[in-house]
């Protein structure tokens, strides 16, 4: 049965056209993915049919009904749910409470029933599989991950005819993607339309029956899935063939070590890790969620509170703040994992954003010099090819040039050891092929690299050896031509994968 | 595709003890304050006989009965994660119409109580439609209020004075079951806020608090909550100068101020976030009592009245560094 | 959550507000715009614009400085008690007491930023121990006369400018210079609009912090002395309407309360723009209570029209900025 048919959606934003032909069509009993570049239409598109935002025009069907909603409840009044990858928790309530908001049982006297809460929250995990969560917890206290996994609950809870993943798969570790994904389909099978929204070409793969490509803010394609190849299906969302995703991976290392680390730990969060980047490689990390990488690169930017010896370029340091490194080209930048949190002043300008951790290179005796500020600004936009200009606030710009900003200002500071964590989480693929090609450059140039991505396939294809971890400990260094996804993923969870 | 495997994954750090642990440091605030309170009135009681006699709760209750009308008020704004200045000037107003139009006629008085009840709420709703709809800072919004309210009551009575009939004055002292009338509305207070408190509305309060986008996004009416937030609070605020009036008999136009900020602090002392979406009544009624039983010890010191102010302020502080550095071990655990 | 672009229509929405109003009640009384007027007036907008300064900054910041007004008064009533009428001694403690204004304000920051007290609680609670320390000092009683060379200061003339407008150029002079030249001002920004984020960035929180207090601290112990000189002597009580006025300014000014926005140039209209409203007082035959309700509509009306657009624009802008 058809569920969703859409024709001509359009939706602008001042001057600017975010979606101005979107179509669509999905029905009953199946998983279809929408594809597309950061901009291109499909976020809107799915927040159009979740209530976040009206439409300019189009025409749009729902379950045989005109669809016309002015905010969330009422789309999720007619069976749609969404999971956005901005979460819509409330960190200061439980799990229960966040995933019952607003439909809590009541009692006569309107006051929520905790014991009818807690029931229904156990029937749901269980009916579902949900991987166990600690129920009593304010979701503050949770990781990303669990965070979540509390949000797909939530979208469940109203039993949806129509549930909107998107991009839901990109803060969960290996497992709990597997777990989705084959939520996804049991979904699916059970009568229902999953949306499904991903920038990971192989999960689309898994799961999906048709793909509708976006691009420009029109819909250009639909396929079913088994019929299409990947080349194909990059060249309908990036206009033109793109060689190739993956840079040419010229090996540049030398013997010098930038950092190392020795015996670093932290309570149980890491345990004795012992690492060693060298000049001019690209390090790759890998590990399942909450085994230690992010304690790592946190330690190491001088925001944990981790004992161990760390050499910087020959040299012991301390580090209690990121201040302790963020010494100019001695120094050591991070791109963190939440660029809207930790990254960006979203209500400042580009050049603010840019210049902020290196004012020292355009500041004497306390005092800023505009002119070589904007020298400064206007040649990094230009290097990184950042679609902005520079007093616009960061905030309105696409996620991949927000990235980019965020590498900018890393780049800035003319430190050489750099650490990525996730940098192209959320980035659509054009964006991701120029990272990776920077980052090839970079390490050619003799900058040291720190790489962690929560996808195994970058980093066999970027890096030049791959530290496994497990457990707070590096268990495996993988290195050479050879490497491929199982060696990876059997250190990672040393069971053989299926 | 790889079977799926249990907790190795996952965080698995929840222990029993952890779990008992986090909700100690959740409660810390509210402890620590209980705690306090215990030590002050142990100090009180040995200066004063009779301490722990009814009589005594009865008179503290009543002291502090004004204060924690406000406090209530405000303990819901800042759950919402606002502040309400214009607390201040309501209460100032709600005192000088009352001393000024009640006369003798109980019907009038009747009528006029409504009223100021009524008055705190429509201004408490324009101040959620301002913060709401103009996206307007509550800390200025509400100061704005409290100036257009402070100065409407200097317009009804330019200095302290008016007068009350005997029966509305009598309320103050009238007992039931050997408790004063006072020990019976914070029985009241009390009822009403572990009913509330479970309330969908007191939960989106909350929430809202917690995180504005999030509730938004969660389908809860932005207007809606904010409208009944500060609409609540005008209601209190108007109850808090009700009662103050049958403490004092008279209307003043400046008295409201010297709410403002001591209901602020009575509920950060018990435990309030300033941020929203944490905390809770019961913690303002202890931190009200705090505060309330600091004036008291200083008057049987006989010290200078000026120390209250200090003791005050010494206290609040010490109250909101042990919330502060139980929540930064708390955050510790997450990074 | 405002960019540069709601900062300078608040700034513009401010000066216009204020020059509309000066016409406005020029017209409705006659000697408003003469000489002597303007110059009290510019004199009484000086001590707002001089308060507001360390305002500004403190808000910039994110935070709030409520322990201006005790800090002023102390200021004022410890220069009388340590002068006793003379001005020898006003040599050694006028600095003295700018010294202890600017220690005050260390506190607040130290407090707010080491060990993480709000600023609303950390400012209200010095605040309020100072009033009670300074009222055990002095037993509620005033204190001796002012100084005349503290006088001199407050009310003379240097080539025909009162010395307090000079002091005040001087200090908005280097507000501004602050503020838009300085790393000290990028990082005050910065921090002020997220304070994680400018961690993460390196920025030196604690430093900026307490220095914008520190800032806010001098200020408000420098008026409270010209203040004294101003009005010849020391009353308690003095520094309480300065602290609604010196958030008022900031505010009219087109600085958001929630900071990392903003400018001093828009205080100092905000000073102006109050000035002018207190001197409707007498112009107008206003009471007390009518001038205090026009005050809470001004600062609603200025605040509403600069703040509307800007926040729709960010706030619920979505998805063109998706991650």
């Amino acid at each position: 049965m058809e569920l969703i048919s859409a024709t001509g959606v359009t939706k602008h934003y001042g001057g600017i056209t975010a979606l101005s032909n979107g179509a669509f069509q999905g029905h009953s009993g199946e998983v279809h993915a929408l594809l597309g570049e950061n901009g291109a239409g499909k976020s809107t598109f799915i927040q159009i049919l979740a209530g976040t935002v009206q439409p300019d025009a189009g025409v749009i069907v729902v379950k045989e009904a005109p669809f016309s909603v002015g905010k969330p409840s009422e789309a999720q009044a007619i069976g749609i749910s969404a999971v956005f990858q901005e979460l819509s928790l409330i960190p200061d309530l439980t799990v229960e409470e966040n995933i019952w908001f607003r439909h809590e049982p009541l009692s006569p006297f309107r006051t929520v029933k905790v014991g009818a809460m807690r029931k229904a929250t156990l029937d749901l995990f269980q009916r579902y599989q949900f991987p166990s969560l600690p129920l009593g917890r304010e979701v503050r206290r949770l990781s990303l991950l669990e965070q979540q996994i509390v949000e797909i609950a939530k979208a469940l809870s109203h039993n949806p005819s129509i549930l909107i993943l998107d991009e839901a798969t990109s803060s969960l570790g290996l497992q709990e993607t597997q777990w989705l994904l084959s939520l996804a389909r049991r979904l699916a099978e059970s009568g229902r339309l999953v949306i499904f929204i991903s920038h990971r070409l192989g999960e689309v793969r898994q799961i999906a029956d048709r793909v509708t490509i976006f691009r420009n803010g029109s819909t250009v394609s639909v396929y079913d899935t088994p019929k299409i190849d990947d080349e194909t299906i990059m060249a309908d969302m990036l206009g033109r063939r793109m060689d190739r995703l993956y840079p040419e991976r010229i090996p540049a290392k030398t013997s010098t070590v930038a950092l190392g680390v020795r015996e670093l730990a932290l309570d149980h969060r890491l345990m004795d890790v012992n690492l060693d980047l060298y000049e001019g490689e690209v390090l790759g990390i890998a590990g399942l969620h909450g085994h230690g990488q992010r304690d790592l690169f946190h330690s190491l930017f001088g925001m944990g509170r981790a004992r161990g010896s760390i050499k910087l370029w020959g040299r012991f340091i301390t580090l209690r703040n990121p201040r302790d490194v963020l010494t100019g080209s001695g120094g050591i930048a991070l791109v963190p994992e939440d660029r809207r949190n930790h990254g960006l002043l979203l209500t400042k300008s580009v050049r603010e954003n840019l210049t902020l951790s290196a004012i020292s290179r355009f500041s004497r005796f306390g005092l800023t010099d505009a002119t070589r500020e904007a020298a400064l600004v206007k040649e990094m936009i230009e290097s990184l090819n950042i679609k902005a200009v520079p007093e616009q606030p960061v905030g309105t710009l696409s996620g991949g040039n927000q990235q980019k900003v965020i590498f900018g200002k890393m780049l800035l500071t003319e430190a050489r050891v750099l650490l990525l964590y996730d940098p192209t989480r959320g980035i659509d693929v054009g964006t991701k092929g120029e990272i990776f090609q920077l980052m090839r450059n970079l390490s050619k140039k003799g900058y040291a690299i720190l790489f962690f991505s929560s996808d195994i396939v970058e980093l066999i294809h970027v890096a030049d050896r791959i530290a496994v971890f497990r457990g707070g400990r590096v268990v495996k260094v993988l290195e050479g031509e050879g490497i491929n996804e199982r060696d990876v993923l059997r250190a990672m969870i040393e069971k053989e994968a299926v | 595709m790889i079977a799926f495997r249990s907790p190795e994954g996952m965080d698995a750090r929840t222990t029993g003890a952890e779990e008992w642990r986090t909700r100690f440091e959740d409660r810390a605030p509210f402890l620590v304050a209980c705690a306090l309170l215990m030590v002050l009135m142990a100090v009180y009681g040995s200066l004063r006989k009779n301490v722990f006699a009814l009589e005594e709760l009865n008179l503290d209750t009543a002291a502090a009965m004004t204060l924690l009308l406000a406090a209530t008020g405000q303990t819901i704004v800042l759950l919402r994660g606002g502040i309400d200045l214009s607390i201040g000037g309501m209460i100032s107003l709600g005192t000088v119409l009352a001393a000024t139009h009640f006369g003798n006629n109980p019907a009038r008085a009747t009528f006029w109580t409504l009223s100021i009840v009524m008055i705190g709420l429509i201004v408490g709703m324009i101040n959620g439609l301002m913060v709401a709809v103009l996206k307007l800072q509550p800390f200025l919004v509400t100061l704005a209020t409290w100036s257009i309210l402070s100065g409407a009551a200097l317009l009804v009575l330019p200095t302290d004075g008016g007068s009350f009939p005997a029966g509305w004055m009598r309320f103050g002292g009238a007992s039931w079951l050997g408790l004063s009338s006072s020990v019976w509305l914070l029985v009241a207070l009390v009822l009403f806020w572990l009913w509330f408190r479970k309330t969908p509305l007191a939960v989106a309060i909350r929430a809202t608090g917690s995180n504005e986008r999030s509730a938004y996004l969660s389908g809860v009416s932005l207007v809606f909550i904010n409208v009944a937030t500060y609409g609540l609070s005008g209601i209190f605020a108007a109850l808090a100068s009700l009662y103050l009036t049958t403490q004092t008999g008279t209307g003043s136009p400046t008295i409201g101020k010297d709410y403002i900020l001591p209901s602020v602090a009575a509920a950060v002392i018990g435990g309030v976030s300033l941020f929203g979406g944490r905390g809770g009544l019961l913690g303002t009624i202890v931190g009200a009592f705090i505060i309330t039983v600091i004036g008291n010890l200083v008057f049987v010191l006989s010290v200078s009245s000026y120390w209250q102010p200090i003791a005050s302020g010494v206290i609040l502080l010490v109250a909101v560094l042990a919330s502060s550095i139980a929540e930064k071990s708390a955050r510790r655990n997450l990074v | 959550m405002k960019d540069n672009f709601g900062t300078h229509r608040g700034i513009l929405v401010a000066y216009l507000a204020t020059i509309t109003l000066l016409l406005f009640t020029s017209l409705v009384s006659t000697g408003f715009l003469a000489g002597a007027h303007l110059r009290s007036m510019a004199l009484l907008a000086a001590f707002i614009g001089i308060v507001a300064l360390g305002q500004t900054f403190v808000i910039i910041g994110g935070g709030i400085d409520l322990s201006v007004p005790w800090v002023l008064n102390g200021a004022a009533v410890f220069v009388t008690l340590f002068a006793h009428g003379h001005n020898e001694p006003l040599l050694w403690a006028v600095p003295l007491l700018l010294v202890a204004g600017a220690l005050v304000g260390m506190i607040n920051g130290l407090g707010i930023e080491a060990a993480g007290v709000p600023p609303i609680i950390m400012t209200l609670a010095v605040n309020v121990i100072l009033q009670g320390g300074i009222l055990i000092c002095t037993g509620g009683a005033p204190t001796a006369a002012a100084p005349t060379a503290l006088q001199f200061l407050a009310v003379g003339r240097v080539g025909g400018i009162p010395v307090v407008l000079v002091i005040w150029a001087v200090l908005a002079v280097t507000a501004t210079i602050l503020l838009s030249k300085t790393t000290f001002g990028r990082y005050l920004y910065a921090l002020g609009a997220n304070a994680t984020v400018a961690k993460y960035s390196g920025v030196p929180t604690l430093r900026t912090v307490v220095l914008s207090y520190t800032l806010s601290g001098f200020t408000a112990a420098l008026v409270g002395m010209l203040l004294t000189g101003y009005s010849g002597q020391a009353y308690l009580g003095m520094g309480d309407p300065y602290l609604f006025t010196s958030i008022a300014a900031v505010a009219i000014g087109g600085t958001s309360i929630m900071g990392g926005s903003g400018h001093y140039i828009g205080t100092i209209a905000g000073a102006f723009l109050l000035t002018i409203l207190t001197a409707l007082l007498p112009a107008l035959n206003l009471s007390s209570g009518a001038l205090q309700i026009v005050y809470g509509i001004v600062i609603l009306v200025t605040v509403s029209l600069a703040s509307e657009a800007a926040p729709k624009l960010l706030f619920w802008r979505r998805p063109l900025s998706q991650n």
